[in-house]
């Protein structure tokens, strides 16, 4: 009889594995107000990942960090072999719990409430970056390690598909409602300025990472300058074209 | 007393057959392990995570593991069961072809109106009804794929301009071309709401059949969609009225215009 439970409780475990790991894997989907939303990860998992982050300021990225972890969360060394990508995977934890705290570690006034002006879409972006970014200030000085490893061949695509869902989720929460081409634009040039100031902050020995800040500040206002400028340059063509369009009609050519 | 007897002497069995067993545990800790910890003593080697792991799954029968307290797992008393990967992959791609197909259909009635009413000025006021309906289709479909982080399309730039293109060069072939343009649209898209509709009403027979309840969500979306249907069916009946049929290579042109359709919600439907 034991037997029995013993493969069927294996075999449950390894079949409901994908199910629970396949929402994380792919990008922006459809995103429900009024349904569950399946946890990022199953339970065995979060919590042996959840213990052994405590352990990464001391160990660094490392399987020991990861041992030490199941240890305290009360399974074996082996049970590490749960998680198919071993250091990687505690480097997508940390990267996936920090996102998903990143609605509630940022709140920003309602609309209304505030006195003066309204924050504006580029300082709701602003605070929500340098929030991400000061979250990995605990373990700054491992960060360089763990970068290392997000860019082997094998876990580089996995870490960009992260650093777009960053990038997403922090324009979602500062209500960027853009549905066009810029919807991209934006992914991409905050995406490539925080993985910019990521490593920037590997090097940062200010106090508080001001220097980050200012570092991150620059980049942004470059950015800013070049989009305004970019789209300076696409409403003056579409106003000649609608110019040279309307005199051609004026006329009486048939367009 | 007898019943439990083979069981206990069947576990007892175990450890002394199988070295490896413990390995195991970690897969199902609730349910063999602790059978497993209280009728083995402790080996001298492995006495301490022995312990450890004994208390966890006591703690986890109660339900409470205290080191998962930092885990992202929310657990809602009531809430509707997850969307499956396929449901939310549906609504992902449906609205994204949504979005774009109202896109081209404004920018196909903006292209169309100047060549078309100089030449045919009574047919302004329907050029504007048909147009203000569209511009209304884009706004709520811009608004529901920021609010349900939908991905706009990639083709976006590609789209506006080919549908530019195809409302302005029909227009200028003439009235019959313009309309038979319409008709073709039209068809294409009141047939692709049909199938969301159909599909989001399947789903929701489906969640009452589990004794759920059917979200605003989707019963705002299915209504919305029906009216939205009707409408562009509206568009429709003014094209045929208005002598679609009449355009001069009327089979070529529509059947051109359906598969350029029908390629694009492809391809729209993926990138």
């Amino acid at each position: 009889m034991a037997p029995i439970r013993l493969s069927k409780s294996v075999f449950g475990t390894l079949r409901v594995k994908p199910n629970h790991t396949l929402p994380i894997r792919q990008r922006c989907l459809y995103h429900s107000y009024e349904h569950d939303q399946p946890p990022p990860f199953p339970e065995a998992e979060s919590s042996i990942l959840s213990a052994a982050m405590r352990h990464v300021p001391d160990h660094g990225f490392t399987n020991a960090a990861l041992k030490f972890g199941a240890r305290d969360a009360g399974y074996l060394d082996v049970s590490t072999n749960l998680l198919p990508r071993g250091v990687f995977d505690l480097i997508n934890y940390h990267l996936v719990t920090q996102r998903l705290a990143l609605k509630d570690s940022v709140q920003f006034p309602t609309e209304g409430q505030v006195e003066g002006k309204a924050m504006g879409v580029g300082a709701k972006v602003r605070a929500l970056t340098l929030a991400r970014l000061r979250a990995n200030g605990p373990i700054i000085h491992r960060w360089q390690e763990a970068l290392a490893i997000m860019a082997q061949p094998t876990y580089a695509p996995a870490s960009v598909a992260e650093l777009a869902r960053l990038a997403d989720e922090i324009w979602f929460l500062a209500a960027d409602t853009s549905v066009d081409s810029s919807w991209y634009t934006k992914r991409a040039s905050l995406s490539a300025l925080y993985a910019a100031s990521d490593v920037f902050m590997t090097q940062d020995t200010s106090k508080d990472f001001i220097e980050t800040e200012q570092f991150f500040d620059a980049r942004l206002k470059d950015v800013s300058r070049m989009g305004s400028f970019m789209g300076a340059v696409g409403e003056w063509v579409g106003y000649t074209g609608h110019s040279a369009v309307n005199v051609l009609r004026s006329k009486g050519v048939r367009i | 007393m007898p019943p439990t007897m083979p069981l206990l002497r069947s576990i007892a069995r175990i450890p002394s057959r199988q070295t490896p067993l413990p390995v195991l545990d970690f897969l199902a800790p609730r349910t063999i392990a602790i059978p497993h910890r209280q009728i083995s003593p402790p080996s001298s080697s492995l006495s301490s995570r022995h312990h450890s792991t004994a208390s966890t799954t006591t703690n986890s029968t109660n339900n409470t593991n205290p080191n998962s307290t930092p885990s992202p797992a929310p657990k809602y008393p009531s809430m509707r069961s997850p969307l499956t990967p396929e449901q939310s992959s549906f609504l992902d791609s449906a609205l994204r072809v949504n979005q774009a197909g109202e896109l081209a259909a404004v920018l196909i009635y903006a292209s169309q109106t100047p060549p078309l009413i100089r030449a045919h000025p009574n047919l302004r006021p329907l050029m504007k009804h048909m147009y203000d309906q569209e511009a209304g289709h884009f706004q709520y479909f811009n608004a529901l794929i920021a609010k349900h982080r939908v991905r706009p399309t990639a083709m976006y730039p590609v789209w506006h301009a080919a549908a530019s293109v195809l409302g302005w060069g029909t227009a200028v072939m003439g009235r019959e071309a313009a309309m038979a343009c319409t008709e073709a649209v039209e068809t294409e898209i009141g047939s692709h709401y049909n199938e969301q509709v159909r599909v989001l009403l399947d789903w929701a027979e489906k969640m009452e059949g589990r004794g759920e309840e059917v979200s605003a969500e989707f019963k705002g979306m299915v209504g919305e969609l029906r009216r939205i249907r009707d409408e562009e069916l509206e568009h429709l009946d003014h094209a045929v009225e208005n002598d679609a049929k009449g355009a001069r290579p009327y089979e070529l042109l529509t059947n051109v215009i359906r598969g350029g359709c029908r390629t694009a919600i492809w391809i729209t439907e993926r990138v």
